[in-house]
């Protein structure tokens, strides 16, 4: 599948897409890593299953917003498979931050946040 | 199907992975699972709450994404697939066919099935509770009787087994010259081969082990068609005979050539490939390490072979196969048929040999010696095949009786839908439509009962598994595989046919006008209720003759816990400490070394006596030979066949054995190699029936080729030693010195917890030789339990089914009378308003109720009568039609039936009168 060139796009994502791209902005990671951090971050507020998880991965492979790559040297386990994200990837990931963080400022401006 | 580690639940994942599409699962499939079994492994850890939730969770999650990401192809395709058609057909065609018309139906029998998901949920439970059963018991029997055996060219192998018939003996040895003459003339034959076992010591290289040790004629593995993973088989030289007067265990001055077993290389040499041609010592001679056998191979012989299990090394056997003594017999001849020739030819041809064989030998004149050919997978399977078919029959009926319930289930839910099908039928649905319509709908719900049955079957045959039937070969190999997965379909397949047929052809079968008439009253025509009359009846009788089934057991099981097998079993310990002959050459050295450690056990505190003892009871080793009076040494049919066992002074105290007459040995005894032995019971009562054994001589041949005289001593109980469940073979003991003073099974009498005491007889050993191994230590009762283990299992299984087979019928019953009864309303309310009494009304419904059941019963005993012979050698101790059984198990099933019919007669005795009329 040809990749479009401009990020928005292909906005907006899935809160799980979006988590997905935020948690390999750290670094890359196989799935169970990514499900892991995509949890921390939601703080015993939900659980990500496994199914979720590679619906939405299976659509950023498609877009090439995401891509494998090989293990790293010290991985022991063969059957993990990692993920990077893409250039493009990041663009749509920082775009879909702006997107959100102009409505969450939008939102904050008519005082749905209270005073902050 | 591959089964992803990581245990059951990930095995249902994998399974539920089946809902995605397939590219996709495909593409993530195996990843996802791994996700979850990391996940799941996680969770475990946080606690059992954390997991179930983990677990509820995550199965859930495939159905529901699954499901989505198949709806979201089916949008893509569906778009994609219109344009084609459209660009074909043009826009305004309609589209439609066969198939289309068969998805169409099933579509509309799961939305019908869905809106009533009580009677769903019900049917879909019955069916699958009985093709659960089916699957799990099917796969034991696809795995233990239908599998060809892992050889080359299986069905090619036969066993040979020597017969004495006038001795009653079935499964002798044979002797070397003897395999030869067999391999040599029976030309049928390809390959004859021979094997037995024993128990060697492997020392010098780490730890003393006893292991134990196959051995084999150097073709044998090669026969079977296995060849090891590493360094090289056997070959004829491997065998050159050392002793003519070959003992097992005996080292000589050749070494033994060894082939490792794939556990014992990984085990006590961590897998290292470079054993190969490494010195050990066995026994304390030479072995030299040649190679090491595949990962789980092991050699699948009859229980009345007699060898050890697991084989821990192999060893090629050096036999001096001309210069061996025709009576010294311990080979076990397996061999493999000519391309194209029958075990009955070969029959035919041994017999021929074995008169000549005959000719030669007194003995064997005079024994009825015959060898008799078996093939080896039959013969492998003979001991377990009554098991196995009973416990198919039992879930075929179980199968039979949740279908019974369904189409009983159908019958009644179709005469509440006469108006949906009379609307169908007046708008242009044909009889076969309707028919159809209702098969599909058995189908579906066949196919959900089906797939609840592959997990119960999952479940149970863990279940199955930790029942340890001990005795069935191959039963670790069992799971669910595809040719399990075809079966279960196929038993769907016809269990729908089976409880569909009769409501399909039921409900097509209606006057259109009188179901569009009435007012929802169901039709009780006189053929619907014949048909489920006659359902119920056939239903009681099925689980009539599964619960017999299940009392004989029950029977047995008690028989088999009152046996008293001739010896204490609670407080009893038994180990293996045998001292090994290089350093103990002669009989006196290995005699002295046993009263040294009986001597060191009996001073340790809550030990009460120790003896040694060759071989123990239910241990599995069987050592036998002749016996006879006088007369036997110019008649020697009068020649009778007892087990040999040699044993030292306080072997009988220490098993907790009666002496029944005279005294038993002393160390006196064995110091001056005195030729008296103790006999059982049986020995004393065939030889001097009704008078006193002591003091008697008789003729043995133990330790010379000519029958020897040996005094008789003392009599003891006899001890059960093949099996609890039968009496088995009289025994004559022998003490150590006058036989040699081989083997070193002990008996260990104890005030404690006897296996507290292990750490210490290990010392007690060490301190005497520390190159001794300490092995098989197991409490009697341990080899007791074991020998109950096939009735345990036969117990367990039929009896659950039977319990099954109660419920559903109670259940069966329990709807059909409440059907009566609603049905009968307004009958019952006639009754009333001319004064019939409630319990009149009572004793209506229950006199309903247990006509059928006893009509039910009686069909079951009349099946029952000949079908309970097909488990007589499960039996123990009662016979298959034991009367006792049959009465008390109908006497039961009365009282449930009065019990399933009580309540909705209760119902019926509540009917107000007036409200019931007013409905008429």
């Amino acid at each position: 599948m040809t990749a479009p060139s401009d990020p928005s796009e292909l906005l907006p994502l899935t809160p799980v897409a979006f988590e997905i791209l935020l948690s390999l902005t750290e670094e890359n990671r196989h799935g169970y890593a990514i499900m892991r951090a995509v949890e921390e971050r939601a703080a015993g507020r939900g659980r990500l299953h496994a199914g979720s998880l590679y619906r939405a991965l299976a659509r950023l492979l498609d877009s090439g917003l995401i891509e494998e790559r090989d293990p790293p040297l010290e991985e022991t386990d063969e059957r993990r498979r990692y993920y990077r994200l893409t250039r493009l990837g990041r663009r749509v990931a920082v775009a879909e931050a702006r997107r959100l963080e102009s409505q969450v400022g939008a939102a904050r401006d008519l005082g749905l946040l209270g005073e902050t | 199907m591959a089964r992803p580690g990581g245990g059951f639940s990930t095995w249902v994942y994998a399974l539920l992975l089946r809902c995605y599409p397939k590219p996709f699962r495909e593409r993530h499939g195996e990843e996802m699972t791994h996700v979850f079994a990391e996940g799941a492994a996680a969770a475990r850890e946080s606690g059992p709450i954390r997991w179930l939730w983990y677990l509820s969770g995550a199965l859930w999650d495939p159905v529901r994404n699954g499901l989505a990401e198949r709806i979201e192809d089916a949008k893509k395709d569906r778009s994609a697939g219109d344009a084609i058609m459209r660009s074909v057909r043009g826009p305004n065609e309609r589209r439609g066919g066969r198939m289309e018309s068969w998805i169409g139906d099933a579509k509309y029998a799961l939305r019908t099935l869905l809106r009533n998901p009580g009677f769903t949920v019900v049917a879909v439970v019955t069916i699958g509770l009985g093709i659960g059963a089916n699957t799990a018991i099917f796969s034991v029997v696809k795995t233990v009787l239908l599998d060809p055996l892992p050889y080359d060219d299986p069905d090619e192998l036969v066993m040979l087994w020597g017969e004495m018939r006038n001795r009653g003996v079935t499964h002798f040895p044979s002797s070397p010259p003897d395999l030869r003459d067999y391999r040599e003339q029976a030309d049928l034959l390809q390959d004859l081969e021979g094997v037995f076992s024993f128990q060697i010591a492997l020392t010098g290289d780490g730890d003393p082990v006893q292991v134990n040790a196959g051995s084999v004629t150097p073709g044998f593995l090669a026969m079977l068609g296995v060849e090891p993973i590493l360094g090289r088989g056997f070959v004829e030289e491997d065998g050159t005979p050392n002793d003519p007067n070959f003992l097992p265990g005996q080292p000589g001055a050749l070494p033994g050539m060894v082939l490792l077993s794939h556990a014992l290389w990984q085990q006590r040499y961590g897998s290292d490939p470079s054993v190969v041609g490494r010195t050990v010592e066995l026994g304390g001679g030479p072995g030299e390490i040649l190679g090491v056998m595949p990962r789980g191979f092991e050699l699948l012989l009859p229980a009345a072979a007699a060898l050890h299990d697991p084989i821990d090394l192999w060893i090629a056997a050096r036999i001096d196969f001309d210069n061996s003594p025709r009576n010294n017999v311990f080979l076990r001849p397996v061999g493999r048929l000519r391309d194209g020739a029958t075990s009955g030819q070969l029959q035919a041809q041994v017999d021929r040999i074995s008169t000549d064989l005959a000719a030669l030998d007194q003995v064997k004149s005079t024994a009825g010696y015959a060898m008799r050919v078996e093939e080896l997978k039959s013969d492998l399977t003979s001991d377990v095949r009554a098991v196995l078919v009973a416990l198919f029959g039992a879930v075929v009926f179980v199968l039979l009786i949740a279908c019974a319930n369904v189409s009983n289930l159908l019958l009644v839910r179709a005469s509440g839908r006469d108006r949906e099908l009379a609307v169908r039928a007046a708008m242009g649905g044909s009889r076969g439509r309707l028919i159809r319509q209702m098969l599909i709908e058995s189908g579906v719900l066949a196919l959900a009962g089906a797939v609840l049955g592959v997990l119960l079957a999952a479940g149970g045959i863990r279940v199955l598994l930790a029942l340890q039937p001990g005795d069935l070969p191959r039963i670790e190999g069992v799971g669910i595989d595809l040719p399990v997965l075809a079966f279960t379909l196929l038993a769907a397949a016809v269990a729908a046919l089976v409880f569909g047929t009769i409501p399909a052809l039921q409900a097509s079968s209606f006057e259109l006008a009188d179901a569009l008439k009435e007012r929802g009253q169901a039709r009780g025509g006189r053929g619907s209720k014949l048909l489920r009359n006659g359902v119920i009846i056939g239903e009681v009788a099925l689980s009539l003759v599964l619960l017999i089934g299940a009392g004989l057991m029950v029977r047995s099981f008690v028989e088999l816990n009152r046996v008293e097998p001739g010896y204490e079993p609670a407080g009893l310990l038994t180990f293996n400490a045998a001292p090994p002959f290089a350093a103990y050459p002669t009989a006196q050295d290995r005699v002295n070394f046993k009263i040294g450690l009986a001597q060191r056990l009996e001073t340790l505190p809550g030990v009460e006596r120790a003896g040694a003892g060759f071989p123990l009871p239910l241990a599995g080793d069987l050592f036998n030979g002749r016996y006879g009076p006088e007369e036997a040494l110019t008649n020697p049919e009068a020649f009778g066949q007892a087990a040999y066992r040699f044993i030292m002074p306080g072997y009988f105290e220490a098993m907790g054995t009666r002496v029944l007459a005279g005294r038993t040995f002393t160390l006196a005894d064995v110091a001056d190699s005195a030729a008296v032995v103790v006999v059982d019971e049986l020995v004393a009562e065939s030889l001097w029936p009704g008078e006193s054994a002591i003091g008697n001589r008789f003729l043995v041949r133990v330790v010379s080729p000519e029958p020897e005289w040996v005094e008789v001593i003392g009599v003891v109980e006899h001890q059960r030693a093949e099996t609890l469940a039968s009496d088995g073979m009289e025994a004559v003991y022998f003490h150590d010195v006058y036989t040699g003073g081989f083997g070193g099974s002990w008996a260990v009498r104890t005030g404690v917890d006897p296996l507290s005491l292990v750490p210490q007889i290990r010392a007690e050993l060490a301190a005497l030789d520390a190159n001794v191994p300490l092995a098989d230590v197991r409490l009697m009762e341990s080899y007791v339990d074991q020998s109950m283990g096939p009735t345990r299992f036969a117990l367990t299984l039929i009896g659950a089914f039977g319990l099954l087979a109660l419920t559903l019928a109670s259940i069966g019953l329990y709807g059909v009378l409440s059907y009566v009864v609603r049905q009968r309303t307004s009958e019952i309310g006639v009754r009333m308003a001319f004064g019939a009494a409630r319990s009149g009304i009572l004793k209506l419904i229950v006199g309903h109720g247990l006509l059928l059941s006893g009509a039910g019963i009686a069909l079951g005993l009349l099946i029952a009568l000949p079908l309970t012979s097909v488990m007589d050698t499960l039996l123990v101790g009662v016979q298959p039609t034991d009367s006792l059984t049959f009465l008390g198990i109908s006497v039961i099933f009365v009282l449930v039936a009065a019990l399933a019919c009580y309540v909705p007669a209760r119902r019926a005795t509540l009917v107000d009168p007036v409200a019931a009329l007013r409905e008429e």
